[in-house]
Formats: structure tokens, sequence, C-alpha cells
């Protein structure tokens, strides 16, 4: 199921944002997100059992594996299972499904700028797609500032590359209260607000993909 | 009475203490605890540290060795940050490889040095493209309890400024390399990055350096490394939303923790070298 | 080495910087005034610096300090046996002894080597018969040893620390174990030898050349545990023992004190 957000040649607009879900079998849910060239595939297997070890009496165990492109996955893939985890854990309803796991695999296909906000929408929608019940939706966007202290949403790998900083911003949709940040490189607290205010305004493009990606998946079944 | 409310309704106890703006062990919520520091304790390592923040104690040493630079980056040196939780510190950890936690630790330090270039990789060059220095940074934890990200990071600056390496000549002739450790240079420390953690408690309080009990209730955790006036890193995975104005204050109070940590490290530096 | 993909790793290999050093003349142990290094006579030993509770997560712990070699030590227990196959009426007592990377002159590993597991089993062995194990069957008690700077009689000041943390974590004892370790070279004794005077079997080929480690229990006057490495007739291995012992039972003040200290400051706190 594919749908298109066209937009370019702004600097403060998000890339070509296209979905494709529900296309594999097994898991209850799954999505392939592309930002631009970027691409990620996320599947979401849950509710389903738990290990005993892991399990919590009142609330749902999510569990998130990353898997790069190419090398065995070391510490800095652990770190960005733990922000995916975290991020999907705080939008899930956890106390509708006690003693249970949700298991998200991320598979990382391209890499080409604003990686960790589009394994974060990924999640979302393979999350939708499965159907697993959450408070709201989530919008992660990525800017970064150049070394001109131009702003720039969405960025391409080269841009992240030459700039000062990179930053990651994920909204709910209730408030747009900041679920997740994170950030890379040095910048000042006028910056971040700045930042933080453009990632806010763009997040609203996100949300309005969401509500278009699950018409058409709803409308054609 | 107190203890058995503790242990039955850890999160009730809590909320008492912080309807009244206090946490139980006397601390109000923007307040850390008191932070100890003893520079260059052991001898055998090229730098050294030990971090006492309130209970949470850090050890942090660092090992220079030599190595064959990267072919792509002739000049550079390595940096390797590894933080052990092992059981010696806490019942939480079992004997064996680095757990989930210690990796994202290790990850986080390794992102503190890299983003806040501390140090130029370039000091690090003995002979380009042959010899360049291994600073392997081993932070081991002996007393767990809540906050080790900051401990860790203020371990690792402070061994990092009592660092010394030996000094190396080059003999073109026979082309090798021979130390001297009787001459020693210390290594320049470009900037000061410092951490500070914040706790989000039941999604609206935010407890400035949380103890391991504060962790273990808490909704959200962000940690803010700043240097300076400008902020280096903000990680804030997931956890209870914040609005911009309680991100804004958690960012002015770790301006503040900043200096107040890197007047400490200078008292200590100081009170060590006389 | 293989990649360690749960650490950040460095280079693939590197070498100590001590490795380019100029080779030094081994030097001799005793100078002109029959002083050793650091201008110890051979039978004096360095002063002992004992705390405890230095750990407060744990239920008993304690940090030694005998000028440059810092032991710090942690004591959990009794608690459920982890592996459940290993039932037993006895208590169980489980040693770990570790040295940090940053500890030695040239860098250790990351996971216990040889050399480590070996001093772990010799710690069990010195403490376990001053433990009450019966009192606490079907459970263990785990003992974890960190070295963090090491210049000789490592293993001695783990078996005083370590046992001084056991009594601070109230678990019932027979007797203290103090161990004191000693230097042979040829007829002289060197007791607690630093780390340039410590016996190397590399180094040190001649007959009466070695090392002896001894823990002792002093009031009941019981040797818990002896280690020896070289070839050393039996009279000097007599009279190191002896020797050992000797130091061990001056230890035993030391270890009282510090542990009535913590106590009186428990009390204290609680009243």
């Amino acid at each position: 199921m594919k749908m298109s957000e066209q937009k370019s040649g702004s600097q403060n607009v998000l890339r070509l944002m296209v979905c494709e879900m529900a296309h594999l079998s097994r898991p209850d849910g799954s999505a392939t997100t592309f930002q631009g060239d970027t691409c990620v595939m996320t599947s979401v297997y849950g509710p389903t059992e738990v290990r005993m070890a892991k399990e919590q009496i009142d609330r749902t165990t999510v569990e998130v594996v990353y898997k790069p492109k190419s090398g065995l996955p070391s510490c800095a893939e652990k770190s960005l299972e733990n922000i995916i985890c975290n991020t999907c854990e705080n939008i899930l309803l956890g106390n509708a499904h006690p003693r249970s796991a949700i298991n998200i695999t991320v598979q990382e296909v391209q890499d080409s700028g604003s990686f960790t906000a589009c394994c974060i929408n990924c999640c979302c929608l393979a999350l939708l797609d499965a159907g697993i019940g959450m408070k709201c939706t989530m919008a992660a966007v990525n800017c970064c500032i150049d070394n001109e202290e131009n702003i720039i949403v969405d960025p391409t790998r080269k841009e992240e590359e030459q700039s000062q900083a990179v930053l990651t911003f994920a909204f709910d949709s209730k408030d747009k209260n900041i679920i997740t940040v994170i950030t890379k490189g040095k910048y000042s607290q006028q910056q971040f607000q700045k930042c933080l205010v453009l990632c806010r305004d763009a997040s609203d493009s996100v949300f309005k993909f969401y509500r278009e990606t699950m018409e058409k998946k709803l409308s054609k079944t | 009475m107190a203890a058995d409310v503790k242990t039955a309704q850890p999160l009730q106890y809590y909320r008492k203490f912080i309807e009244k703006d206090v946490r139980p062990d006397e601390r109000t919520l923007e307040e850390f605890r008191p932070t100890v520091l003893n520079i260059g304790c052991v001898t055998t390592a090229e730098g050294s540290a030990l971090v006492k923040l309130g209970n949470t104690t850090v050890m942090c040493g660092i090992k220079a060795e030599i190595a064959s630079p990267k072919t792509e980056e002739p000049k550079k040196g390595y940096i390797v940050p590894n933080v052990e939780l092992g059981p010696l510190c806490s019942i939480l950890f079992r004997p064996g490889p680095p757990g989930d936690q210690a990796q994202r630790l290790s990850q986080f330090t390794n992102d503190v040095i890299t983003h806040s270039c501390c140090i130029n990789k370039e000091d690090l060059c003995i002979v380009p493209g042959k010899y360049v220095w291994v600073l392997y940074c081993d932070m081991v934890c002996l007393n767990y309890d809540g906050n080790i990200s900051d401990a860790c990071v203020l371990a690792l600056l402070a061994a990092l400024k009592n660092t010394s390496l030996p000094k190396v000549v080059w003999d073109e002739d026979t082309e090798t390399i021979e130390t001297d450790h009787n001459t020693t240079t210390q290594l320049n420390i470009i900037c000061e990055p410092v951490s500070s953690t914040f706790s989000i408690f039941d999604n609206e309080v935010l407890l400035v350096d949380p103890t391991v009990e504060e962790e273990s209730l808490s909704t959200g955790e962000v940690t803010i490394v700043t240097i300076d006036d400008k902020i280096c890193m903000i990680r804030k995975p997931g956890g209870s939303p914040l609005t911009p104005q309680q991100l804004d204050l958690c960012i002015n109070r770790s301006f503040i923790r900043s200096q107040e940590v890197i007047r400490l490290i200078q008292e200590t530096l100081n009170s060590v070298d006389r | 080495m293989p990649t360690d993909t749960r650490r950040i790793t460095g280079p693939e290999s590197s070498v100590s910087p001590y490795s380019f050093c100029k080779i030094q003349e081994p030097q001799p142990l005793f100078n002109s005034q029959d002083l050793r290094k650091d201008g110890r006579k051979c039978d004096q030993v360095r002063p002992i610096f004992l705390k405890t509770g230095v750990v407060s997560k744990a239920q008993g712990s304690a940090y030694l300090e005998q000028d440059g070699t810092k032991v710090i030590c942690a004591v959990y227990g009794p608690r459920a046996v982890i592996k459940k196959e290993e039932f037993s009426m006895k208590g169980q007592l489980r040693c770990d002894f570790k040295y940090t990377t940053f500890s030695c002159k040239y860098r250790r590993q990351y996971q216990q080597d040889n050399e480590e597991k070996d001093y772990s089993v010799q710690l069990l062995e010195a403490l376990e018969p001053a433990v009450l194990l019966h009192k606490f069957p079907k459970a263990q008690v785990n003992i974890y040893v960190t070295v963090l700077q090491n210049d000789g009689s490592a293993l001695a000041a783990s078996i005083t620390c370590s046992s001084v943390a056991l009594c601070d974590a109230g678990i019932e004892m027979y007797d203290l174990v103090t161990g004191c370790s000693t230097r042979l070279a040829g007829d002289r004794l060197l007791l607690d030898p630093c780390k340039h005077e410590e016996y190397s079997s590399k180094e040190h080929s001649e007959v009466n050349n070695g090392s002896v480690t001894v823990g002792l229990m002093p009031s009941l006057n019981q040797i818990s545990a002896v280690t020896s490495s070289g070839e050393i007739q039996f009279e000097h291995l007599k009279k190191a023992i002896n020797k050992c012992s000797e130091i061990c039972v001056q230890l035993y003040p030391v270890c009282q004190q510090s542990l009535s200290k913590s106590v009186k400051e428990n009390i204290k706190e609680n009243t």
C-alpha cells in the first residue's frame, strides 16, 4: 500500500515520504518507510509470550531488535534499540496487555540522512498496522545545524556529515510534547529552541502522512 | 513504620515527600548529591580519577598503548572508553560480559568524547601512518546508587586531565621508537563536558541526580551534557513527554551544574599539584 | 583478538609502551645499607589502611590499602543459589578475584585470565575453613574482590580484605583470616614484596628463589592456606611460613580495630 506526500525544494519541509504496510505475511504488523532515500523496514509481533525474566505483571514488555545493514550489532546499535524501545513504550497502552511482550524488529535498508527519525516513524506505522492499542501516535523529525548556522529540517546524509550538530525530536500527537530528544554536536540554547519549533511544525506533515496512509489502507480492505 | 511503607508502597512513600518539594534523603528536587573527586589515585595507570556522587562511586583508569593508525586516518589516535558494571557494585548485576546498561553507558561516553571533541585525536599521533597512542579509558563502578552517567563522565574528564604520556623518540635510521618514562607530557584537553541527569517522576516532576530507588520509580530520564555555554548532547530516550519549558529548566540547571563541577575539578587539581 | 561486540573496541592490536623502553638491568634487591628499594628492612611490612562499609549496596564490604596495593571487596549473601542443581546442606562460598585493566604495569584483559582464576580458587581455599558454612544451608555467599592497583602481595591483601568484608556482612565465622606473603631470595626473606621484588619463574631460576603466601587464623593459630612457587628447600620454606605467620598475627589488631570502629559508628547512627 503506497501513499506519498510530495513536497520538496524548501529548506524547512520534509522529503518525499512513502510507506508500504502489511507486505510481510508472518508478522502481526509490518511497514517499510522511505524518507527521501532513507529506508527502514520494521516488523511487529504482539502481544505475544514473554520470557519469565522480562515479565512485568502490570504492563507489556517492549523488546526491540535493531539490525544494521552489515556487521554484527554492537554498542551503538544497543543504544538505538534503547531509544526506540523507550519511545514506543511511552505511546503504547501498556496496561492493556500485562505479562505479554511486543517484539519490534527494525532493519536498516539504507541510511541517507534522518535515520533515527525514519526508524521511529516506521515503528509507529508498523504498530498501527498491527493494531496494537496506543495512547497517541508519534512523529519524529531530524534537523541539523550547518556551519553557517542555518537550520535544515530532514537533512540528507551529506548535509548531516557537514553540519555542526544533528538533532532528532519525537513528538506525541496529543499535545505535541517532546517524547524523545537525541542530539549530536555542539549548539547553543537559542539554536535548540529554534530547531524545536521548526521540527514541531514539520511534525504536522508527518501526522498528516500517517492519516492518509491509514485511510488508504482501510478504504481498500 | 516509614520503612514498611517504603518497601510495600514505594510510589506513595515518594509522593508524600515530593508534595512538600523535598526528597527522602533531605535534598530539594534540584539539588545534586555531594560530589567528592580524587585525581591521580592509581599510579600504575597513565591517568586516573575516583568520583563519589553521594554513594555512587566510579573509578576511571586510563592506560595508554601504542598501535598503528587506520589507513584512512593516519594521524589520528584512538580513545576507547568502556564502562564496567560488575557484580561488586550492586545486586542487580551478574558476573559475565557487559549487559545492556553497561553497553549503553559505554556508547554514551563514547558519544560524549566524539561529539564534544574534548581531545584532538591528532595530539595522539607519534609517527603519522605508523604509530599512534590508544587511550583505553576504563570506568569501573564500585558502588551503584543511581546516576551512573554523570559520575562516569566526570571521572573520565578528571582522569583525562590527569593523563600524562611518556616521551617517544623516533629513530629514522632503524625505524624504531623508544619510550622514555622519565619525561612525560600532559594531555591537552580542549573543553570540559559535564553531564547532568534528571529523572521524571509521575509524568510531571523533575528530579535532579536520581538515586537508584528514584530511577526505578521514574517514568523517564533526561541527560544533558554541556560545555561552557553550549550544549553538547541532550539524550531523552522516550519516557514521559516534556513541554519545551520543562526542558528549558533542565538546560538552565545543567549550565549551573557545569560551572560547579569545573570549579571542583580545578580545586582538586590545584590541591594535587601542591 | 576477536572483536568484542559488547564493548567499544579500539584497534585490532596494541602494544604497551613499556615494550619499547630501554632494557634496564635488573636492580639489586638490597642497596648498600641493606635496605630495600623503598627503604624497608627485609622483615618490615608496609602499613595497612582498612575501612569497612565502602560499598553501601553490599551486605558487607572492605577496602584495604597497603601503600601501592589497593584492594576492594564486596560480600553479597547469604542468598539463594543461582544454579538450582547444586543443592547442598552446607552453604556455598564463591570467590571472584579480578584485577582492573589499569591496575598493573601492563594492561590486563577484561575477562578473567588464568592467573586471576587461580587466585580466586586460592582465596576460596583460604576463607572456607573460617566460615560456618552449615549456618546457611542451600544458600551461597558471593565474595567479589577487585584489585584497583597492584604493587605486590595482591593475594595476601585480598585474603585479609575479604575476611574483614565477610565479618562486616555479619556472616558467622570461627575467626578472621589474615594474609601475608614473602619472597625468598637465596638466604634472605623479603616480607610483603613490592611488584618489582616479587618472584617470577621466568626471571629467577636459582634454588631457594620463590614466593610463599600464608593465610592464618590468628586466635585459633591455624593456617588455612599456604601457597608457594619456586624450588625451595624445606628448611627455608619452614622459616618463610613461620615468618609469615608472625606477621599475620600482627595484622590481627588492625582488622579488629577497623571492625569495632564500624560497629560503634553503626550503633551511634541507629540510636
